[in-house]
């Protein structure tokens, strides 16, 4: 991730600091917890009104039953899809890593002169750092969903799956627009975003290229289907001569069907809709005599890690259709929000599965699995029913493994371990710690806890203690 | 207190204490008896017994975990198998949590602990969902004077999915007006390891909460669990709040014997 | 890079082949039924006849933002399509993007728009930089669909010959003329249809590109203020007849 606020940038946090820098900056930041409050309280309340409109557990299992079946057959869906785009008239690419998809977007660009190009949101662009590449090689690159392009005035990177400007208000954006779009001061949306429409219009009109990711790619016919609901989605796949579509290994689905009923649940479960806008289902370049619609269309096939994360027996975090509703739910992303997860394009909880998982060690950002109360409210919104706590522990189960926990705390976990394995040493170890509540020097545990939170004192019996008294025989009495 | 006398419909539990209780709250324990004792049920306190592991287990430590997992297995599971009780209940949903849906995590390789661990999980509760699922309990004889609200934990609510059963039996408490609680279902930020190792997250997250305790005008909040109370208490002390978070136990043993509760509230305030 | 595709690809493949192939479970919760549906059931749902799908389909594109009309009489459908275009254009004299009037199913279309000084323009190559700025200029897109789908208010849009995707993705308006017999209870019977007659994947691949537009185009990214006519229609207009009493 190559993603970094330039100098312009009025984010207060800076995705490059260190993780505990990261959220101090955040949760001091009030503006950004009045936006986070007022957009992902509406957003999960949007949410369950269009789940509760339909037999929503029977669409939660189905999702999760065609989301399971392709990765199940990864292999040979991504050869079926291959096929069929070729013979659709696609260019077909692989990439390993993020360099390799950045190497065929550029070798295209260089072939076909390409000068400008317009995006749509797309959050595996940002995962391999596509923008700051094009720009080097001397490219024009502009974002045409709205919260996009208002990221990228504001030099920032989005910090929502699906929302990328939620950690802005309105207040905010107008004074971005004035400066930025000499707009007068305003925050009416609706005149930010006329502003914005004038403003793009004519990059969809001369921009020689088109780039999407893609919400599902069907193996059965050889489409990618892109989910917008501003219609940029539909302008970068139909307007510029060349398009393509750079797309995860995971994201093949087996049929016209299946992708249907996820955008469904896609839909619903991201913003509360029945279902978006425009669902644009690209089947190749545009046929001889079409008026409009892409010359030339590439679809690349990006792993960049998603091998290695089923590999490494984490296909569960690989059955996400992006959403974005774990986060509209986390109590931990409403109060620090997505820059506070770092240089990545996944923030909330699903980001701080595959933000480690995506890299060749899993003690990257070993902080993100560590950043949950695991509530397990995530894992209820999630369309495709991934169990998000689980993965969770098991991701903070391989960090402790790779030893990269921090040594007090392996020695304390080993220490706590060692006093309760047998009834004997618990209890010596509960009266020595009783003895030491009451000096001033306390383990840093308790003191941490101590500097916003008052702590409990020890009783001055235990329960095992007062149950003894009460006089009635302990079980291993009785047995005597 | 000497319990009914033990017939064929006489229940025998075995009271699963959890670690917290035992060294912080041994009153809270205390309650949970003379609750179970009142409804007629045999409790048995095997004392071999130390903690779930949970802690480790979420930290990431599963080999400390599974230590003391095994610990847990080889005092209940013998209970379990030799019939000598019906049922392990804890007061608290997070260590049932624990043993019901990790301990099989746990155990993955390990065969005959993870079928010991299944047949405890099958026998235990937490305890207002045994008192009302399985002893058939709708209400206490007991009283509460004031405003009382409920918070339902997050491993009890979305790990157990028991809600109803706490707040059924609160709803019967003599004197007792239920307030809504805003935002109820969002975690009070405790989490375990979390509070600790996200401690300004954690204390952002349980001051949300304790807003919406504040907002609610409750002189009391109910809670299952006392993890998650411990960590309210902790922020509303704090932050000079005279709302203060109470075990359910606590609350519906109010009117039995012995109680030695409600002067420890006092002295709170 | 485009040249030496080959070897990423057997990479990846032959790693995920090894990886489906080995005894490790690749899912840590396999709770899900292991066998998806072969047709996953309908997510909403839509009944009646086709008077009462035409209304439900009109609801529910008024839920949307968008709005409808259903015209009684199919002669009557041609003025209507004047009388709207009218009131949306703001220049004179009116010319509309449009799909080939042979592409959109009204009785007499071409000759009562020409006698209403009304011109189409439609467009053959949109790629000529000139003929772009044109079709860009202009107020009122006009089409008919390929489909609606009644319980989500959706017109389905084929690209094609003399059907340009820009019709209905320029223009301010977006003017969509619905014959009844083309309105599905739901997209799912539309597909089951597609399935059944020509093939689902013939229509996509000669298609090329095929949307689903379900109201005007909108943004909720500021502060979820919802904002219509972000890049595409503010305006999703639909006209409804029944064409079955020919």
């Amino acid at each position: 991730m190559e993603t970094a606020p330039t100098r312009e940038s009025t984010m207060t946090v800076d995705v490059r600091a260190p993780y505990s820098v990261r959220v101090k900056q955040a949760l001091e930041d009030e503006n950004l917890r009045t936006a986070l409050d007022r957009a992902t309280e509406r957003l999960s309340e949007h949410r369950e009104q269009a789940m509760a409109a339909i037999d929503a557990p029977r669409l939660r299992d189905e999702a999760r039953a065609v989301r399971q079946f392709a990765i199940e057959h990864l292999p040979d869906l991504l050869e079926e899809l291959e096929r069929n785009l070729l013979a659709n008239g696609c260019h077909v690419h692989w990439a390993r890593d993020a360099s390799e998809a950045i190497g065929a977007v550029l070798e295209i660009a260089r072939l076909r002169q390409v000068r400008d190009v317009v995006k749509s949101k797309s959050m595996v662009t940002e995962e391999i750092g596509l923008n700051e590449a094009l720009e080097r090689s001397g490219v024009d690159v502009v974002e045409t969903d709205l919260g996009e392009f208002i990221v990228q005035l504001a030099g920032e990177p989005p910090s929502h799956i699906t929302a990328p400007v939620i950690h802005k208000r309105a207040e905010d954006i107008s004074e971005l627009f004035q400066k930025k779009l000499d707009m007068p001061p305003t925050t009416d949306p609706a005149e930010m975003c006329a502003a914005a429409r004038q403003e793009l219009r004519n990059e969809f009109l001369l921009a020689d290229m088109g780039i999407s990711g893609g919400n599902f790619a069907i193996a059965e016919t050889g489409t990618i289907c892109i989910i917008t609901n501003e219609g940029n989605g539909r302008m970068v796949t139909s307007m510029p001569r060349i398009y393509v579509a750079i797309v995860g290994i995971e994201k093949v689905v087996r049929s016209v069907e299946d992708a249907v009923l996820l955008w469904q649940a896609a839909s619903r479960s991201a913003t509360g809709q029945n279902v978006s806008v425009y669902f644009s289902m690209s089947s190749g370049p545009r046929r001889n005599s079409h008026p409009d619609g892409p010359t030339e269309m590439h679809v690349i096939l990006l792993d960049n890690g998603r091998s290695r994360m089923i590999e490494r027996g984490y296909g569960d975090a690989a059955l996400c259709i992006r959403c974005g509703a774990c986060a509209n739910v986390c109590p931990v992303y409403r109060e620090i929000g997505g820059h506070a997860y770092g240089q990545t394009a996944y923030s909330g909880p699903i980001g701080a599965i595959v933000t480690p998982l995506l890299e060749y060690d899993v003690t990257f950002a070993r902080e993100l699995p560590f950043a949950s109360s695991l509530c397990g409210a995530c894992r209820d919104v999630c369309p495709v029913k991934i169990d998000l706590p689980r993965l969770l522990l098991d991701l903070r189960s391989d960090i402790v493994d790779r030893g990269a926990a921090p040594l007090h705390e392996r020695m304390a976990a080993r220490a706590y371990a060692s006093a309760m394995r047998k009834p004997g040493r618990y209890s010596r170890a509960v009266r020595l710690a009783r003895r030491f509540a009451r000096l001033p020097l306390l383990p840093t545990p308790t003191n941490v806890w101590k500097r916003t939170r008052n702590l409990p004192r020890f009783a001055a019996k235990t329960f095992r203690e007062l149950w003894a008294e009460r006089g009635q025989p302990t079980d291993e009495e009785a047995a005597e | 207190m000497t319990p009914p006398p033990p017939d064929s419909s006489t229940r025998r539990v075995a009271l699963f204490v959890t670690c917290m209780v035992d060294t912080l709250y041994p009153d809270i324990g205390m309650a949970a008896v003379r609750l179970l004792e009142a409804q007629g049920a045999d409790v048995v306190f095997p004392d071999a017994q130390t903690c779930c592991g949970q802690p480790a287990f979420n930290a990431g430590y599963r080999h400390e975990a599974r230590t003391m997992a095994r610990n847990f297995i080889d005092v209940f599971w013998p209970l379990v198998d030799n019939s000598e009780v019906d049922a392990v209940v804890a007061p608290g949903g997070s260590c049932v949590a624990m043993l019901r849906n990790l301990f099989p995590v746990l155990f993955e390789d390990d065969h005959e602990y993870r079928r010991r661990a299944l047949q405890v999980a099958e026998v235990a509760f937490e305890l207002s969902e045994y008192l009302v699922d399985v002893l058939g309990v709708d209400e206490v004889a007991a009283r509460f004077n004031g405003k009382l609200t409920y918070h339902p934990c997050c491993h009890l609510l979305r790990e157990l999915h028991v809600d109803s059963q706490p707040r059924r039996l609160l709803a019967g408490l003599q004197d007792a007006e239920i307030v809504d609680l805003p935002g109820a279902d969002e975690c009070c930020g405790f989490g375990g390891l979390f509070a600790i190792k996200n401690a300004p997250i954690s204390t952002a997250m349980g001051t949300r909460k304790v807003r919406n305790i504040e907002a609610s005008a409750a002189d009391v909040v109910a809670v299952n669990d006392v993890s998650c109370m411990t960590h309210l208490n902790g922020i509303l002390q704090r932050q000079g709040h005279r709302c203060r978070a109470v075990h359910i136990a606590e609350l519906l043993a109010s009117g039995l014997d012995g109680n030695g509760a409600d002067e420890r509230e006092h002295d709170d305030r | 890079m485009i040249s030496d595709a080959k070897e990423p690809r057997d990479a990846i493949l032959g790693r995920l082949r090894h990886v489906m192939s080995g005894p490790k479970p690749i899912f840590r919760n396999a709770a899900a039924p292991l066998e998806p549906p072969d047709t996953p059931a309908a997510v909403t749902g839509a009944q009646g006849d086709r008077q009462a799908l035409a209304e439900t389909f009109g609801s529910k594109l008024e839920d949307v933002s968008g709005s409808y009309e259903i015209v009684d009489r199919e002669n009557d459908v041609a003025g209507r399509i004047v009388a709207l275009v009218e009131e949306w254009s703001e220049a004179r004299p009116i010319e509309v993007l449009s799909w080939a009037p042979r592409e959109i199913p009204v009785d007499n279309l071409e000759s009562v728009l020409n006698d209403s000084g009304i011109s189409l323009l439609v467009p053959e190559e949109l790629h000529r930089e000139a003929d772009r700025a044109h079709a860009a200029r202009l107020t009122v897109g006009l089409t008919a669909v390929d489909a609606a789908f009644a319980s989500t208010g959706s017109l389905a849009l084929a690209a094609g010959r003399r059907k340009s995707r820009a019709a209905s993705l320029l223009p301010l308006v977006h003017l969509a003329i619905v014959p009844m017999s083309r309105i599905y209870p739901t997209v799912e019977a539309w597909l089951a249809s597609l399935r059944r007659d020509e093939g689902l994947g013939s229509f996509l691949r000669v298609s090329g590109q095929v949307a689903f537009v379900t109201g005007p185009s909108k943004s909720a990214d500021i502060e979820l203020n919802l904002t219509l006519g972000v890049h595409g229609p503010r305006i999703v207009h639909a006209v409804l007849f029944d064409d079955s009493v020919r």
